[in-house]
C-alpha cells in the first residue's frame, strides 16, 4: 500500500514510516512559508530556537538536555526550496530498546521536540532580549561566512544574479542589513506567523507507534484556531532571452565557474524524470559528459558538474578552473550542451546514468534521516512515492524524452569569481 | 581455505564475520538486515605520511614525493582497457576513493550488482596500470584540486597549525602534496609505492549491508590471488617534545578570523591506545563540549560563535588535541582554553558531568551501527589498528573518572601548544 500524509489538522500532515531495523528513531518537524517579508526574522528564528527554549533557557542547559538522552541529535535549520521557505525541526535518537536503565527515551525525546516547538524563550512582549541580540550576531557571523567557502559563495551571487526579479534571487547584502535591524519583537511576530501561517509536516521514521506521535502533537496540532497555510508558489521560468555574463572578483587562488540554466520545466513535476536523467547524463556521475570531457579529456579541472533544482526548474553547472582557462571551459561545456541537445549521447552513457540514479534511489531506505526527507520532499506532490518506484520510474525514461528535455534547455547566466589581481 | 569467525555483540543484537581469506588477505562481512543496499571498501595502511619506507631485506630507505599515495589513489582508477569508473557505470554503484594521512580506501555503494561491482574493484585495485603520458594528465587533475584546497580557509587552518606543531613528522605536509612535489612523480616510482604497500599483510576488504558471506567469497576466491606479504619498515626523523612555533597565520579572504588551537603530545611510542584515544575525546567534551561553561562563557561573551568544535587528531607518531572555530579575538579564546585547562588539572574533572559525556558516547558508538559506510570504514580503521569495531562499546564502560584527569595531565602542555590564525 502506497503511504501517504494524513491531515492532523488544517495545514498539519503526519506521516509515520514503521521500522525495526535501525537503533535511532527520527522525526523532522518541517514550516513551509513563502519566502516575503519575515524571511530575515525567520533566520534568527530558527537559530535561535536550536539553542534554547523557555524551559531550558541558556544554552548549557538545553544542550545538557539534548546530550543527557544519549547524545540525541538536535538541529533546527533554514533553507529554500524553490520559492518556499522550509524551518526545519530534527531529532534523531537511540532507539529505547539500547538505553541502559530501560528510559523510554524516544518518548522524552518528541516530548523536548513539542516542547521546544510551542514553548519558545519569549514573552507576550517579546523574544529573551539577551539572547536576541546574540542570535542576530550568529546569523550575521554566517551570512558574512558564506565569503569563506568561495564555491558556495560563487553559488549564492549567480542565484542572485539569475533570478535578481524573483523571490528565489536571494540578495545576501540585503539580508544582512535586514538582519541587523531586527529585535526582539520582529522575532515574536516572526514566530507567530511560523506557528499560524506555515503548512506544517511532521515525518517520523523507526520503531515510534503513529498513535503516540498523534497524541504527542495532537495539542500543538489544534493549537491554531483555524489556520490558513499561506500559499505557497514558485515561479518557473521556462527559458532565458539571451545569456548574462557577470565576473566578479575576490581574493581566491583558483577561478570559480558557475553557469545557470533554465530547464524549461513548467512546475516541478513536468517531465521531472526525464530532466533528472539529462541533467545527470549531462553532469551527474563520471561517466557523464562534463567530467569525461572537460576532467579527464581536456584536464581543466577537479570537478565540473550539473545537478537540477527540481523545485525552481534551473539547473547549476559548477567548476574550479584557473582563469586563463575560462573560455576554454566555457566553450566545451556549452559544446557537451550541444552535444545533448542534438541527442548524441551514446547509448552507453544513457545506460549508466539510468542504472546509477535507479540504484542510488533503492538504496534510501537504508537511513531513517534519508527517508524522512526523500518522504517529506514530495508532501506537496499528489501521490507519495517509494525509492523502488521512483527507481522504475526513471528507468522507463527513453532516449527521446531525454532530447527532448535538453532542448528546452537555455542558457540564462555566466557567472565567474576570479582573482583580485586578474585582468 | 579460507578460516572464517562469527564476532557478535549481543547489546546490538549484531554480528559479523572475520575471514583470514586463502588468498592472504584479511576480510570483514557485516550483513545487516533488511537492508537494501551495501557498501565495500578495500583500503591499505599507506596514506600521506608514509613518504620513507624500505620493504623488507632491502638496504636503504626509499624517500618519495610528498602526495604520492593520493596520486597512486587517482591513477588506480584507470587500466589498459576500460577505467574503473567506465566499468562501474555498467553497474550502477556509486563509486569512490579517499586518501588520509594514514591510510588510502576504495569503496562503492550500490543496491544491485553487488557481485559484478564487487569484482570491479578487486581487478582494478589489484592490477595497477601507469605510463608517464597518463600520469602527465594527472597532473593537471591533481593540480586543480590541491589549488581548490588552498581557498578552503578550514583546510588551511589545519595546515598551518600542523606545521606549527610539528618539526618533521610528515604529517605536516598536505595530503595532496604541493603542485611542485607531484611534478616529480612517475610511473615508475608509482609502481614502487604499489609494490610496497598493495599486499596482503597491509591490507583489508569490508562489506557491510544487504551481503552474505559466500556472495563476498564467491568473488573474493576468483580475484584475490595469492600475493607475497611484505613486511614494511616505516621511518620518521626524530620529533622534538616542543612545538615549531607557537603562533602562525596565513592569509585568506574570511569574513572573520579562522583558527586552530593544537596542543602537542609528547609521545613515547608511535601509537596510542584505543582507550587513551576514547579518554581523549570523553576529556574535550568535557573541556569544551558544547555542554561546557567554557563554551556558554565564551559564547556569551562574543569570542566564540557555535562553528566552534574540538578534535583528537592522532596517528603513527603523532596526538594532538585541536580547539577550532571562528572568532574577532582569537587570541582570547587561546588564553581561556589555557585558563580552563589549568583550572580543570588543578581541580580534576567534575564527576556527573562525566557521567552525562560517557552516556552520550555510548549513544553515539550505537548509533553509529545503523550505517552501513561507517560500518565499513570502521572495521577497516579498527583492524588497522589492531582492534575489534566492538572494542569501544566494551571499553567505555571501565574508563573511570581518573583516566580522564591523568590523561589530562599527561597529554596537554600549555607550553607545547601552537595557533594558527587564517585572516
Amino acid at each position: 500500500m502506497n503511504k501517504h500524509y494524513t491531515n492532523m489538522a488544517n495545514g498539519v500532515k503526519l506521516l509515520c514510516i514503521n521500522s525495526e531495523k535501525f537503533k535511532t528513531n527520527c522525526v523532522k518537524v518541517d514550516f513551509y512559508m513563502p519566502i516575503n517579508e519575515y524571511f530575515p526574522a525567520l533566520n534568527v528564528l530558527a537559530s535561535f530556537m536550536g539553542h534554547t527554549s523557555k524551559k531550558y533557557n541558556t544554552v548549557k542547559k538545553f544542550n545538557s538536555k539534548v546530550e543527557g538522552m544519549y547524545d540525541a541529535f538536535f538541529d533546527v535549520s533554514i533553507s529554500t526550496v524553490g520559492e518556499k521557505v522550509l524551518i526545519r525541526f530534527t531529532m534523531e535518537v537511540l532507539d529505547d530498546k539500547f538505553t541502559l536503565d530501560g528510559n523510554k527515551i524516544s518518548e522524552e525525546a518528541i516530548d523536548f521536540l513539542v516542547d521546544v516547538i510551542s514553548n519558545p524563550n519569549c514573552t507576550d512582549e517579546g523574544f529573551d532580549e539577551e539572547f536576541t541580540a546574540r542570535e542576530i550576531r550568529f546569523t550575521l557571523e554566517n551570512i558574512e561566512a558564506l565569503k569563506n567557502d568561495k564555491r558556495a559563495y560563487a553559488v549564492a551571487r549567480l542565484r542572485m544574479l539569475m533570478c535578481n526579479n524573483e523571490p528565489y534571487g536571494i540578495d545576501h547584502e540585503k539580508l544582512e542589513k535586514d538582519v541587523k535591524n531586527l529585535d526582539s519583537k520582529a522575532l515574536l511576530s516572526a514566530y507567530n506567523y511560523m506557528i499560524s501561517q506555515a503548512t506544517v509536516v511532521i515525518t517520523a521514521c523507526g520503531s515510534i507507534s503513529e498513535n503516540m506521535l498523534t497524541e504527542k502533537f495532537k495539542n500543538f496540532a489544534h493549537s491554531i484556531e483555524n489556520r490558513t497555510p499561506a500559499k505557497l508558489e514558485t515561479v518557473f521560468v521556462t527559458k532565458a532571452d539571451e545569456i548574462r555574463y557577470f565576473t566578479e572578483k575576490m581574493e581566491v587562488n583558483q577561478a570559480k565557474l558557475v553557469i545557470g540554466l533554465r530547464a524549461g520545466m513548467q512546475n516541478n513535476n513536468d517531465n521531472y524524470y526525464a530532466f533528472r536523467v539529462m541533467t545527470d547524463i549531462f553532469g551527474g556521475g563520471p561517466y557523464s559528459r562534463l567530467f569525461t570531457n572537460v576532467r579527464e579529456k581536456m584536464s581543466l579541472c577537479y570537478y565540473c558538474g550539473a545537478r537540477l533544482v527540481r523545485e525552481k526548474g534551473i539547473i547549476l553547472i559548477q567548476s574550479g578552473i584557473e582563469e586563463e582557462n575560462y573560455e576554454k571551459a566555457v566553450n566545451e561545456i556549452f559544446n557537451q550542451l550541444d552535444i545533448m541537445k542534438k541527442g548524441e549521447f551514446t547509448d552507453d552513457e544513457f545506460n549508466s546514468s539510468v542504472i546509477a540514479l535507479s540504484d542510488a534511489f533503492k538504496g534510501v531506505e537504508d537511513s531513517p534521516s534519508a527517508l524522512c526527507n526523500f518522504y517529506t520532499a514530495q508532501v506537496f506532490d499528489e501521490e507519495l512515492v517509494s525509492g523502488s518506484e521512483f527507481a522504475e520510474r526513471i528507468s522507463q525514461v527513453t532516449r527521446q524524452q531525454v532530447t527532448e528535455c535538453a532542448q528546452k534547455v537555455s542558457v540564462d547566466s555566466v557567472y565567474l569569481l576570479k582573482g583580485e589581481g586578474a585582468k | 581455505m579460507s578460516n572464517i569467525k562469527e564476532v557478535k555483540n549481543e547489546l546490538l543484537k549484531d554480528s559479523y564475520y572475520e575471514i583470514d581469506h586463502s588468498s592472504g588477505f584479511k576480510i570483514f562481512v557485516y550483513p545487516k538486515e533488511n537492508y537494501s543496499s551495501t557498501y565495500a571498501v578495500f583500503g591499505t595502511k599507506y596514506g600521506s605520511i608514509d613518504t620513507c619506507f624500505k620493504k623488507e631485506g632491502e638496504k636503504s630507505f626509499t624517500e618519495v614525493p610528498e602526495g604520492i599515495a593520493h596520486f597512486l589513489e587517482h591513477k588506480l582508477f584507470e587500466s589498459e582497457e576500460l577505467d574503473a569508473f567506465a566499468r562501474y557505470a555498467k553497474t550502477g554503484a556509486s563509486a569512490n576513493a579517499y586518501t588520509s594521512f594514514d591510510k588510502t580506501c576504495y569503496l562503492f555503494q550500490c543496491s544491485g550488482n553487488f557481485e559484478d561491482s564487487l569484482e570491479i574493484l578487486l581487478d582494478f585495485v589489484s592490477n595497477p596500470y601507469f605510463t608517464e603520458q597518463t600520469v602527465l594528465k594527472e597532473q593537471g587533475i591533481i593540480g586543480q584540486e590541491i589549488r581548490m584546497y588552498e581557498d578552503e580557509p578550514g583546510w588551511e587552518s589545519l595546515f598551518v597549525l600542523l606545521r606549527a606543531m610539528y618539526h618533521n613528522h610528515p604529517v605536516r605536509i598536505d595530503i595532496a602534496g604541493t603542485v611542485e612535489s607531484i611534478s616529480h612523480i612517475t610511473a615508475d616510482l608509482l609502481y614502487e609505492c604499489y609494490d610496497t604497500f598493495y599486499n596482503p599483510a597491509n591490507m583489508a576488504l569490508a562489506v557491510a549491508g544487504n551481503v552474505t558471506v559466500e556472495q563476498v567469497l564467491s568473488i573474493a576466491d576468483k580475484m584475490l590471488k595469492p600475493k607475497e606479504s611484505k613486511k614494511i619498515e616505516r621511518t620518521f626523523q626524530v620529533e622534538p617534545e616542543n612545538v615549531v612555533k607557537t603562533y602562525d597565520e596565513r592569509h585568506l579572504s574570511v569574513a572573520m578570523p579562522i583558527f586552530a588551537i593544537g596542543f602537542k603530545e609528547n609521545v613515547k611510542t608511535p601509537e596510542r591506545t584505543l582507550k587513551e584515544s576514547m579518554v581523549s575525546n570523553i576529556l574535550l567534551d568535557i573541556l569544551a563540549g558544547s555542554t561546557s561553561s567554557l563554551y556558554e562563557e565564551m559564547l556569551k561573551d562574543n569570542l566564540i560563535n557555535t562553528t566552534f568544535d574540538t578534535e583528537y587528531f592522532e596517528g603513527y607518531g603523532y596526538s594532538a588535541h585541536i580547539f577550532n572555530g571562528e572568532s574577532a579575538e582569537p587570541e582570547k579564546v587561546r588564553e581561556r582554553i589555557n585558563e580552563e585547562i589549568t583550572k580543570v588539572m588543578k581541580n580534576g574533572v567534575d564527576s556527573e558531568t562525566f557521567q552525562r559525556i560517557k552516556k552520550k558516547h555510548y549513544g553515539s558508538l550505537i548509533m553509529d551501527f545503523d550505517s552501513i559506510d561507517s560500518i565499513g570504514n570502521s572495521l577497516i580503521s579498527a583492524y588497522f589498528n589492531n582492534e575489534g569495531i566492538y572494542d569501544q562499546l566494551k571499553l567505555l564502560e571501565s574508563i573511570t573518572v581518573e583516566d580522564v584527569n591523568n590523561r589530562l595531565r599527561t597529554a596537554f602542555s600549555i607550553e607545547n601548544s601552537s595557533m594558527s590564525v587564517i585572516k
